[in-house]
């Protein structure tokens, strides 16, 4: 494998020196282009007091392709499908070699604060969350409580 | 097709006459006028008639780089910058210099690329944001917006994008920057022979794909690309490897029916497969004898092997009732009742109407294709008798002239079913069906013919292809709307 870029190296020290408040982002002891993160649930969101587990990779072509990110733990987010896969334009076509691990991370905390049910990925839970938002909270609500919350 | 039926009939006429319209030629030197007004003008006489051109890739490049020329001069940029432009505008020149003249920051802040912003040139050395290296400023380059990176960065990133099929959509590296990258400035930092041959060649595909007098044949294997300057649902030919498709949206040829329309029938026909499939059984029975028939040609009017009844493949009536002008069995009849009739029975209406009208079409491709069949028989059987010496090749001529007419009006009818199914029930319907219905026997009598040859006069068969022919031209003449 070759040498590990010098900008993957200047984002991981600054991811490590500076944290984003409520993201963590730490990369695997043998492979330093995965990521294991951890995004709290944003205040006043129906994912409030969750921590969710993420994965992040930096393929070859970093930073000019985009990172893959995929949620490991279970949510009830329209844009966010059974699998973990994440819709979010800064994750395709509006991939930007400007944009870094730390800005697709606070992006992504930003969804869970807003979520769009009009750009689905998962159709059952954005059909509900438009028909009936406040049974769709409630259910995120939920599964929040059971699957990202560890007791 | 025309000119040389006529030809071989006038083949017999003196020698007097030839000369005749030598003189007339020399006279039109003198009289150019006069025979202006007797020339029959095709556009006007013939409904169908489209005039396209088939370029090769040097011709298409050519009248491409024309255009860029033109506005590269008008507006004094770039021959690059003026290729984004009318990429995304749609090659339309006066358009541009319109809104160019309107509002020339916007449009120079869209295209120009400006290599090294002044501001910077004092500091010597800059990091490049993407690949966080520090250089000198002099490996630091911008589009227009002025978002500088490195070479090197750049290079990577036109390589990636390109690798991905992308090249005029290629954009500034800076977020939510649109600003495109125009051809010299991708070309100056691409070192791979391949891959600035790869992105030619993705630039010149979205050239042809954005240019709207230009399509792609879609003949397989073929480069060809179609120039028309009408921009309709017409017949565009390719003159290389002779594929024909409808010019507006590039899929077969479908007149009298709407771009719209056959696209709403064919995904219809391919969703409702099912039935489709229900439908296409090849045989039936004969509704005299009982007898076990296959279809093998493409005319429906069927003549039983065993009791030689006649009988139409479609309505399975006695062929006699299908009288001379009224073809009865082209027309669905509805059921009066059905608004009363409970949703089941309106479904299985709606199924039946669908199937009445699927049917015929359905049919009338396959007899398409059992009449390819019967021209190569035909052929054979020319030969035959042009070795044991009756008559010249030449002479059996009319006989091709005639199946391919057969071809070109069955073709024709066989998209007038899609048509009639999305038409409202009312006097334009009834008239249409009625000239469905008057082509369609026509060419039922011409298939008949056709088939058999030998055993029909020349002279008859020709009256049946002419009428036919007007048969065709009336019904697309009060309904093609292009």
């Amino acid at each position: 494998m070759a040498a590990l870029p010098r900008r993957i190296i200047k984002e991981t020290q600054r991811l490590m020196q500076e944290p984003v408040p409520g993201i963590s982002a730490i990369p695997d002891e043998s492979n330093a282009r995965y990521f294991h993160v951890i995004v709290t649930g944003p205040e006043d969101s129906p994912f409030e007091g969750g921590l969710f587990k993420l994965e992040l990779f930096l393929p070859e072509d970093y930073p000019m392709s985009a990172p893959k990110v995929r949620f490991i733990t279970k949510i009830y987010h329209p844009n966010i499908d059974r699998l973990g896969r994440i819709c979010l334009d800064i994750l395709k076509d509006k991939w930007s070699p400007a944009l870094q691990i730390r800005t697709v991370l606070l992006s992504i905390q930003a969804l869970l604060s807003a979520p769009n049910p009009d750009d689905p990925l998962a159709n059952d839970v954005a059909e509900l969350w438009k028909v009936n938002e406040s049974e769709a909270i409630r259910n995120a609500k939920e599964w929040t409580r059971r699957y990202a919350m560890d007791t | 097709m025309d000119g040389q039926a006529k030809q071989g009939s006038q083949g017999g006429e003196s020698d007097m006459e030839c000369s005749d319209t030598e003189c007339f030629d020399d006279y039109d030197y003198y009289n150019n006028d006069d025979n202006e007004i007797e020339q029959i003008d095709p556009k006007k006489t013939d409904i169908e008639y489209f005039s396209c051109e088939s370029l090769n890739e040097e011709q298409v490049e050519r009248l491409l780089n024309e255009t860029v020329e033109l506005l590269s001069n008008n507006l004094q940029i770039t021959p690059s910058s003026a290729k984004v432009l009318l990429h995304s505008h749609e090659w339309d020149v006066p358009a541009i210099v319109r809104n160019y003249k309107e509002n020339v920051s916007n449009i120079r802040i869209r295209t120009n690329s400006a290599i090294v912003p002044q501001s910077q040139i004092c500091f010597r050395y800059i990091t490049c944001s993407v690949c966080v290296t520090t250089q000198n400023s002099d490996k630091f380059f911008s589009l227009s917006c002025s978002h500088s990176f490195c070479k090197d960065c750049w290079m990577t990133h036109f390589e990636v994008q390109i690798n991905q099929g992308i090249s005029t959509g290629i954009s500034c590296m800076a977020r939510d920057c649109g600003v495109l990258a125009p051809e010299d400035f991708v070309l100056k930092h691409l070192a791979r022979t391949n891959l600035r041959e790869k992105y030619q060649q993705f630039t010149f595909q979205d050239y042809v794909k954005s240019h709207p007098c230009l399509r792609f044949c879609p003949g397989p294997n073929c480069s060809i690309v179609i120039y028309s300057k009408e921009i309709k649902a017409k017949k565009a030919f390719c003159s290389y490897c002779k594929t024909s498709f409808c010019f507006k949206c590039g899929i077969d040829y479908h007149a009298p029916t709407e771009c719209i329309i056959i696209k709403k029938w064919l995904t219809k026909c391919a969703d409702d497969s099912e039935t489709a499939n229900y439908i296409s059984a090849h045989t039936k029975d004969c509704p005299k004898c009982n007898i076990c028939i296959e279809k093998n040609g493409g005319c429906n009017h069927m003549q039983c092997y065993s009791c030689k009844h006649d009988f139409c493949w479609m309505c399975m009536g006695d062929w006699k009732t299908h009288g001379s002008e009224y073809y009865e069995c082209s027309r669905y009849r509805e059921n009066p009742n059905v608004a009363y009739e409970s949703a089941h029975a309106q479904a299985r209406e709606a199924l039946k109407k669908y199937l009445h009208y699927y049917e015929r079409w359905e049919n009338h491709s396959k007899s398409l294709k059992l009449e390819e069949q019967t021209l190569t028989k035909l052929k054979t059987r020319i030969n035959q008798k042009v070795m044991s010496g009756l008559g010249t090749w030449i002479d059996w001529q009319y006989l091709f002239t005639a199946a391919e007419l057969l071809a070109k009006c069955r073709y024709t009818l066989q998209y007038t079913y899609p048509y009639a199914y999305y038409m409202d029930p009312g006097p334009r319907k009834e008239l249409f069906e009625y000239q469905q219905a008057q082509l369609e026997a026509e060419i039922e009598n011409l298939s008949w013919k056709v088939e058999r040859a030998e055993t029909t006069d020349r002279g008859d068969l020709e009256n049946q292809m002419d009428i036919a022919e007007k048969r065709r031209t009336t019904l697309l003449k009060d309904f093609l709307d292009v």
